[in-house]
């Protein structure tokens, strides 16, 4: 695009509400978020912490109680939304019912007074980019939820704004449709190279989107990262429990140094690669990843008995019983020969590497 | 290429303050002085004589043999209608919804009930009395019986049922086309008769619409002054002919008064127990399909036959008094000289012709200040929050839910004398029918604005809409359907309502409906016909052009209905 990306910042943003019965509600506390030029960050959170909140306050939609938005070099705290020059696309599509397609995707730009033949131009391109040509002269009512999610896509970029931001726009769709249509904003927002902010509270669909995520909790970013670094090296025991499953692993380190730990874990040594961020003999939770943990018959690793087997298929997953600690393990490509049922004795043998350490 | 226009720095602008304000103003401004005002004023002559509270001709009144008579009368009567109206609205809902075969009339059956409601609430009667009465088509030249009596309970009853009971239909067909045939199936299929899963499934689920239906027709019977005026005769007074006859005939605003009051009795116990049942039940709303998948056995081919073939009996009985109608006004003189002249029209287009204009005039003044009043107060009871806003929205209803011969007598003593001397004129009319009939629009505009979401509006914003381009653009043409509801039901009111304003016009300012009573006590019954038809003609031309109007100005997913209905 001719428009250069621009980053978004915010700078100590805070949501407070008032509520006639429960007093003054934080939704959002001294949030503080860079999005860079061109980049697709994705705010994940469960219901209720803060993330729709802060999508609406970039948009104008809310006035934040205290802290600045910066659009590049640009404060648009006071801007109403109308000004900010902002695409938003809506968990239920808020499509015009009154308008076809074509009018819809138009608006706009007759809000903005363009030429009329360049809106026809344009809203043809747009209509052409979410794969919807031939469909201008359709009433809303005539079309499937894909559609017109497709429709609303197309009148959000249709104004070339200089930000995108997207409210669970995929919720409403099946599974299938959902799959299909992620791909495609991904690759319309890297064509476009317009900074994006979605909003999700589907963690795989964030992995699948985004440059980055920022998980939120109570009004604050708990991590913000790629899907990897999140996965790999949560920063918190909340973080590594949302983005996945995981166990939680307590032990106390025994050595750390030089890039090598040993812990001390249910009565069993375990050495692993990496520094611990305790000193000898404090405690450690260790966060171990099901697939990364492999049954056997026998050997050197934890011994235990299986509590409860699930076969899916393309996996199977154990719940092993360690002690007094319930420990969830994944096979991947299950194979018949190395198949283990409820009760029966299995080692449990635990990475040597990859697994995040977090002071207890 | 769009980073260039965000130089200027604005606050988040809300609609203009100081405009809303002077609107709520303004609004309050009217709802006292032309609702609460002038029943402060009924209620202080009721109650006040020379400003002492005095009770004894309340007393006198309540105890009088006559008036608790007329109060027996409207009660029975209105009960007598509430049944009967709400079981044939039930079967002609029943039949067009689960007969098979009959959806092909349901155009045919919908006309035929939309007619009685756009009528001037004389026509049945007068179709009456021409059918029945001493010189009626079938009592004297079928039947060949001399000195028949047609005026009293039955008449006024069988010609009240005939008028209301589309109003039943149109409040029972939805609930009956929402009612998923599954249930029915699901009761015949474990082994149940037709009549059986009628009985045991599909009428326990309409008992609500049931009683709702009951309730409407009962306070339409109540509140009903043209019928009873003409049918009822001397023996059988009902409370608004007798309150209208206190203050006309005997020049009595007292005893008027205090008999509208008794009408308030029942029709305010009537008012809260439709809102009541209203609010207490969730009404079952299955599937959106259900209507389409309607074409099944719910009934046996006999059964379906007599339910058929009874409403094809109504539709043809009803067609036939509008014909009947339309008949005496083009013969000389109706059950004797059956000559055919266009003298009756000759007459109304000329020394009624001051009437015709007057009612035109107020009914296209009326008009656009009905719709436009029903959204701006839909608009601000349904969008926006403001202190009072209950006791907006209540106060706006009221005149609608009052009998109109409680809303005319009040307006009378409110304006009859300064400071606010404007009974007679045409403000006061236009103000009559405007406060009286616009609450419909208020509610559509309600209900609508209840279906768009607020995201609608923010999307137009993100999109670079102002505050005043979203309202134009996105709001405007969403809540237009209302604003048509609106319009159309002002104007046929307008053309056809009696019951309040008759106590309002004037010399200089009368109405149709008005000319058409003088000419049923003159016996001049080919005028009042020909007036009648003209009413019709009129009404249903401006409704179908509005609809047309409305069809072309919206999308056809936001239509809320026909206009009128």
């Amino acid at each position: 695009m001719a428009t250069a990306s621009i980053e978004i910042r915010l700078a100590a943003i805070s949501a407070t509400f008032h509520h006639e019965r429960r007093g003054d509600i934080t939704a959002v506390r001294n949030l503080d978020l860079v999005v860079k030029p061109a980049e697709f960050l994705t705010l994940l959170g469960s219901s209720g912490c803060g993330k729709t909140t802060t999508l609406r306050m970039i948009a104008g939609f809310q006035k934040p109680s205290s802290g600045r938005i910066w659009f590049g070099g640009e404060d648009v705290t006071e801007l109403a939304a109308n000004q900010r020059d902002i695409g938003f696309v809506f968990q239920n599509y808020a499509l015009f019912p009154h308008l076809s397609v074509f009018e819809n995707v138009a608006y706009g730009l007759r809000v903005k007074r363009q030429d009329a033949t360049l809106i026809e131009s344009s809203v043809e391109a747009g209509l052409r980019q979410v794969g919807l040509q031939g469909m201008a002269d359709r009433m809303i009512n005539e079309l499937s939820g894909g559609q017109q999610q497709r429709v609303a896509l197309a009148r959000a970029i249709a104004i070339k704004p200089r930000v995108l931001l997207f409210d669970e726009p995929l919720s409403n769709l099946d599974a299938q449709l959902r799959v299909l249509m992620r791909s495609e904003i991904v690759r319309l927002q890297k064509e476009l190279a317009i900074t994006t902010i979605y909003v999700t509270h589907d963690q795989e669909e964030a992995m699948a989107i985004s440059d980055r995520i920022a998980i939120m909790d109570e009004g604050l970013i708990a991590q913000i990262g790629t899907a990897e670094e999140l996965y790999q090296r949560p920063a918190s025991r909340f973080v590594a429990g949302f983005l996945g499953s995981a166990n939680l692993l307590r032990g106390t380190v025994i050595a750390t140094g030089a890039g090598k730990t040993a812990i001390d874990i249910l009565g069993h040594r375990w050495e692993l690669s990496g520094d611990s961020p305790v000193t000898a003999g404090r405690q450690v939770d260790a966060v171990v990843r099901p697939e990364a943990l492999t049954l056997a018959k026998q050997g050197s690793g934890l011994s235990g008995v299986v509590q409860r087997r699930t076969y899916f298929g393309d996996k199977a997953e154990y719940i092993v019983r360690v002690g007094e600690v319930a420990i969830q393990a994944i096979q991947w490509n299950p194979s018949l020969e190395d198949e283990f049922g409820a009760g029966q004795q299995v080692s449990l043998r635990l990475p040597s590497s990859n697994v995040q350490l977090l002071p207890a | 290429m769009a980073a260039s226009v965000h130089s200027t720095a604005h606050g988040l602008i809300r609609p203009e303050p100081w405009l809303r304000a002077g609107g709520l103003l303004a609004i309050w401004l009217l709802l006292l002085i032309l609702i609460v005002y002038p029943l402060l004023m009924l209620l202080s002559r009721a109650f006040f004589d020379d400003g002492q509270l005095s009770l004894q001709a309340l007393l006198a009144a309540v105890t009088a043999a006559k008036n608790l008579r007329a109060l027996g009368n409207s009660l029975l009567l209105a009960m007598m209608v509430g049944v009967a109206g709400t079981l044939v609205g039930l079967l002609f809902a029943f039949t067009v919804e689960r007969v098979s075969g009959a959806r092909r009339f349901s155009r045919l059956i919908d006309f035929f009930t939309f007619l009685p409601l756009i009528s001037p609430p004389f026509t049945t009667s007068i179709a009456f009395v021409f059918s029945f009465g001493p010189r009626g088509l079938i009592t004297y030249d079928l039947l060949g019986i001399k000195g028949v009596q047609v005026y009293g309970l039955t008449s006024t009853f069988a010609a009240e049922t005939l008028t209301y009971f589309p109003i039943a239909y149109l409040a029972l067909r939805p609930m009956l086309a929402s009612i998923s045939t599954g249930f029915e199936e699901a009761a015949f299929s474990l082994g149940g008769s037709r009549w059986h899963a009628f009985r045991t499934v599909t009428l326990p689920l309409v008992i609500p619409a049931l009683a709702n239906a009951f309730l409407l027709l009962f306070g339409c019977s109540l509140a009903d002054f043209a019928t009873p005026l003409i049918l009822a005769g001397s023996d059988f007074s009902v409370l608004p002919t007798e309150a209208y006859l206190q203050i006309t005939g005997m020049f009595d605003l007292k005893s008027g008064a205090i008999l509208s009051l008794l009408l308030l009795v029942p029709a305010g116990l009537v008012f809260f127990a439709q809102e009541r049942l209203v609010a207490g039940r969730s009404y079952v709303t299955v599937t959106g399909k259900a209507a389409v998948s309607a074409q099944h056995d719910s009934v046996s081919t006999a059964a379906g036959l007599a339910l058929l073939g009874f409403c094809i009996l109504m539709s043809a009985l009803i067609l036939y008094f509008y014909l009947l109608l339309f008949y005496a006004s083009i013969v000389l003189a109706f059950g004797a000289n059956h000559t055919l002249t266009l003298e009756h029209y000759r007459v109304i287009f000329s020394e009624g012709l001051p009437a015709i204009k007057d009612t035109l005039i107020i009914a296209l003044v009326g008009m656009p200040l009905g719709g436009l009043y029903g959204i701006v107060v839909g608009y601000l009871v349904g969008r926006t929050t403001f202190m009072g806003r209950k006791a907006m929205e209540l106060v706006s209803m009221l005149n609608y839910a009052l009998p109109g011969t409680i809303v005319g007598i009040a307006y009378l003593l409110a304006f009859n004398d300064k400071p606010l001397a404007l009974t007679g004129t045409a403000t006061i009319l236009i103000a009559c029918y405007v406060f009286r009939y616009s609450p419909i629009g208020i509610r559509t505009t309600i209900a609508l604005l209840q279906q768009i979401d607020r995201s609608m509006e923010e999307a137009s914003q993100s999109l670079g809409a102002s505050h005043l381009v979203t309202f134009r653009r996105v709001m405007l043409p969403l809540i237009l359907p209302a604003f048509f509801a609106g319009l159309g039901v002002v104007f046929i009111r307008s053309m056809t309502a009696i019951s309040a304003t008759i106590f309002l016009v004037s010399i200089n300012w009368t109405l149709i409906t008005v000319k058409i009573l003088e000419n049923m006590t003159e016996v001049a019954l080919g005028p009042a016909a020909a007036f009648s038809v003209f009413v019709i003609v009129v009404v249903v031309f401006v409704t179908s052009m509005l609809n047309v109007l409305l069809k072309r100005l919206t999308a056809p997913s936001l239509r809320v209905g026909r206009i009128g209905a």
